[in-house]
């Protein structure tokens, strides 16, 4: 036989394992490089390529990405290890046979690697491949459509490296440990698998029994055990941290969306004001405003009548009327005193940009935003709320521009000749958060505009809705007729509907790592097959039914689960609350829709892994004795 | 002469046995026809790939006949479920085999219990009978070490042990002294020799001419044919 065909032939020969290491090596690769593509897509660079979400919310998909990615990077590189580690660890006691009949440790090593190197090159391909095509895939029918760039070529052969590398040098090393033994070590199953020792004799149960032999069992194959224990631990945290992450995350920044948009509430406007009212408030999930829109024009005033007969309404709870306009502002600086030297010191700078400024009398507003800081104060004028990406964009310390101290809270911000103390940052997708609230007395004295151009109504919800809004449209009509009623409920759902794709598609991300942890557990589970063999042969002669098998196998996939579960659960929970999401809102149903997703990911796990078992526990006594 | 059913332990007809090793048939069992009364020691040989082991799997119900019928102790193992004949090996049979297969997970206490424990015996039942099988096959003293610990010759004891654990009527053994020396050999004989003082109905598929002494009929296996030798 030629020294190529050998280990051909022994890769044909073995055709399920063989497989199942090129697919689970296929798989991990794959979704390392779908998730570094995926990410500098969206994830890291949200926030420099975008136009969508505002900046809190992007600081929270990008930690909760930069995590993730750090996880899957991890397990990645424990599956790729463990896979061919397992695969070589099989090979030993063929290594000894070659060995004993004769062969030079030099050529069976060759052998061993030629598979070593076959089954690296072809997984790693196929990997790179998949994560290509899965990328683009899910860029083609992603809703982030306005960030497509050419994807990174250069990550391609960065990944083969790093996989193949890990695959090597893991694969490598049961051959070395195995060309170092004696051919009779190399053969004897108590130096493949170790050994246990027995304790004083105690007559146990059925299942007591099954038990001891699924937990000792465990034990002999003890570095596969802890292997497999470790890598499925670091899946449980990544998926934890997914699924409970992501949950709380999407729960957390819909209601922050839906609090500062506001349920059940009607924009009442000229018609060109709600559109452009509409599209400053969808341009989160990616709609563009009218540019050249004069704000201020007459036509887009809602008159006093107007508000003095909608008040008169009983089913109003709130009118929130306000001036919205677009302007130019500028951070007004402040000082800070050292507490070591005493000296004193620059916060921030005198950086411009351009807000949307929104006048708002802060005893009749229909939002209630998420806010560092605190809401705008009744008696004082001289008060303003940022959003959050005007705070990024004006307010953050640029080491570059040499700003190093920069704090919203305690610096101010100025609006053509009036000057306003910031006093919080809230989360809002109007404008992407690149707006500014101020009072509107203060705004109508600085612009000389005393009108309010937009009227949000909050109704009753209790108030029978189609006949309120055909009394306010009756009323409005007849003031105006070119005013609008329209129900914000409509663009609110549009904007939640975009932040929930967002989140589905980041949470697919570990999809691809769980299903190589599925084909890692499996191929844990053949390994037990192949080293218990023999046994569950003997055990079914002398007269245990076939199911026994299962049960066997199946206590050691559960044993190994469970451990693991509870490792990564632990860990992921730690994480999630006090590493990824501030201020996160966990309800009831939250932490059961969190434990629903993970326990049905065990269970799938659990199920999944028992198919080698169901496989052999089907085969006849005399079919798994040859 | 006309045997009555109830004391026909093992009764065959007709079996065949063949395997399909790609596109290859081997014939392994040729029409074989078998009767054994109780308390019967018989005693099976031919060379090498006769199909002695392939008879003994059938009487025990491990594997089935391509075709032909095989009724043990008056059950007729060709028409019966896995689960039945799992239950049916466990309780009547006693099977040990020519390479140990010990259970290698458990002590050699608990390899001889497996059997006792499967069929829902009483803790005290178990405890008891363990320690008298381990006594009486001088084994005690390795109660609880793992079958890789123990030499061929224990290990075979102990797959005897286990073998009669239940107390089955019918035990087979499959060449117990062909991977033994001679005094371990012995020591196996003398066991087949109590078993048959006791009355238990035995088939042992041999080479070795101590225990074909004991036999009270052989039957010899050639090319898948079984002949009735000697009484």
């Amino acid at each position: 036989m030629s020294k190529a065909a050998f280990p051909v032939n022994d890769l044909l020969r073995r055709k399920l394992q063989t497989s199942l290491t090129v697919a689970t090596l296929t798989l991990s690769v794959a979704s390392t490089l779908f998730l570094l593509l995926f990410s500098r897509r969206i994830g890291w660079e949200i926030t420099s390529v975008g136009n969508t979400l505002t900046y809190g919310l992007s600081t929270v998909f990008s930690q909760f990405m930069l995590f993730i990615g750090v996880l899957i990077f991890t397990v990645g590189a424990v599956i790729t290890s463990f896979i061919v580690f397992l695969m070589m660890k099989q090979r030993t006691r063929d290594f000894g046979l070659i060995k004993a009949a004769g062969c030079p440790n030099g050529l069976v090593f060759g052998y061993f690697m030629t598979e070593l190197f076959m089954i690296t090159f072809l997984g790693c391909v196929l990997g790179v491949a998949l994560g290509f095509v899965a990328d683009f895939a899910v860029n083609s029918i992603f809703p982030f459509q306005a960030y497509q760039q050419m994807a990174d070529l250069w990550l391609a052969p960065l990944i083969f490296a790093v996989f193949s590398g890990l695959a090597f040098v893991f694969g490598a090393k049961p051959m070395l440990d195995a060309a170092r033994l004696s051919p009779i070590k190399a053969l004897s199953h108590v130096q493949y698998y170790g050994l246990t020792t027995g304790n004083k004799f105690k007559p146990l149960s059925r299942f007591g029994l099954t038990l001891r032999i699924a937990s000792r069992s465990l034990f002999r194959r003890q570095s596969a055990s802890v292997r497999i224990v470790i890598l499925l631990s670091i899946v449980f945290v990544m998926l934890t941290v997914a699924i409970s992450g992501g949950v709380i995350a999407n729960d957390t920044s819909r209601a922050w969306i839906e609090n500062a948009v506001g349920t059940d509430v009607v924009v009442i406007a000229h018609k060109s004001m709600r559109n452009q009212y509409i599209q400053l408030l969808t341009k989160f999930a990616g709609a563009k405003e009218k540019t050249d829109f004069n704000y201020l024009d007459a036509d887009l005033v809602v008159s006093d009548m107007l508000l003095q007969q909608l008040i008169s309404m009983p089913e109003i709870e709130i009118i929130d009327a306000r001036l919205i306009m677009k302007a130019h502002v500028q951070e007004v600086s402040n000082f800070t005193i050292d507490p070591e030297t005493l000296t004193t010191l620059p916060v921030g700078d005198n950086r411009e940009g351009e807000s949307l400024i929104v006048g708002v009398d802060p005893q009749n507003i229909i939002s209630s935003w998420s806010i560092k800081g605190r809401f705008l104060s009744a008696t004082k004028t001289d008060e303003a709320i940022i959003g959050d990406s005007i705070s990024q964009m004006m307010f953050s310390p640029d080491p570059h521009e040499g700003i190093t101290l920069s704090d919203p809270l305690v610096q101010g911000i100025k609006l053509q000749n009036g000057s306003f103390s910031i006093v919080g940052v809230c989360v809002d997708p109007i404008n992407n958060g690149k707006v500014t609230y101020v009072s509107i007395e203060k705004l109508q004295n600085l612009t000389g505009v005393s009108i309010a151009n937009i009227a949000l109504v909050k109704l009753d919800p209790s108030a029978e809705r189609p006949s309120i809004l055909a009394q306010i449209i009756n009323e409005v009509t007849k003031v105006n007729s070119d005013f609008s009623v329209f129900e914000l409920n409509g663009v609110l759902q549009e904007n939640l509907d975009f932040l929930g794709a967002a989140w589905s598609t980041v949470m697919l991300l570990p999809l691809f790592t769980l299903t190589s942890a599925v084909l890692c557990l499996i191929g844990y589970t053949l390994l037990a097959v192949d080293e218990q063999r023999q046994e569950f042969a003997i055990l079914r002669a002398i007269g245990t039914k076939s199911e026994t098998v299962i049960v066997i196998l199946g206590l050691q996939s559960v044993i190994l689960l469970l451990s693991s579960f509870a490792i990564g659960i632990s860990l992921g929970v730690i994480i999630t609350l006090m590493i990824l999401m501030p201020q996160p809102i966990v309800t009831s149903f939250t932490v059961v829709e969190i434990a629903a997703w993970l326990f049905a990911a065990l269970a799938g796990m659990f199920f999944l892994s028992l198919w080698p078992a169901v496989k052999i526990a089907k085969k006849s006594i005399s079919q798994i004795m040859s | 002469m006309v045997i009555e059913m109830s004391e026909l332990v093992v009764a065959a007809h007709s079996l065949n046995k063949v395997y399909h090793l790609g596109d290859v048939k081997v014939e392994v069992l040729k029409n074989v026809r078998l009767e054994v009364t109780r308390g019967e020691f018989v005693a099976i040989c031919g060379p090498s790939g006769s199909g002695k082991t392939t008879l003994l799997n059938l009487i025990s119900g491990i594997d089935s006949p391509t075709s032909g019928k095989i009724i043990v102790l008056s059950e007729d193992l060709t028409i019966q479920d896995e689960d039945f004949l799992a239950d049916f090996r466990c309780n009547h049979v006693g099977f040990v085999f020519q390479s140990y297969n010990l259970v290698s997970t458990l002590t050699v206490a608990e390899n001889v219990a497996f059997p006792m424990e499967w069929s829902r015996k009483s803790e005290e039942e178990v405890e008891t009978h363990v320690a008298e099988l381990l006594e009486t096959l001088d084994l005690q003293h390795r109660e609880n070490h793992f079958p890789a610990q123990l030499s061929g010759g224990e290990q075979q004891r102990v797959a005897f042990a286990r073998a009669l654990a239940n107390d089955p009527e019918l035990v087979l053994a499959d060449e117990p002294t062909g991977n033994l020396d001679a005094k371990n050999g012995q020591k196996i004989a003398r066991m087949l020799r109590m078993l048959k003082a006791n009355g238990k109905t035995v088939m042992v598929a041999t080479h070795d001419p101590e225990v074909m002494q004991l036999a009270d009929w052989t039957a010899c296996l050639d090319d898948g044919r079984l002949a009735r030798q000697s009484e």
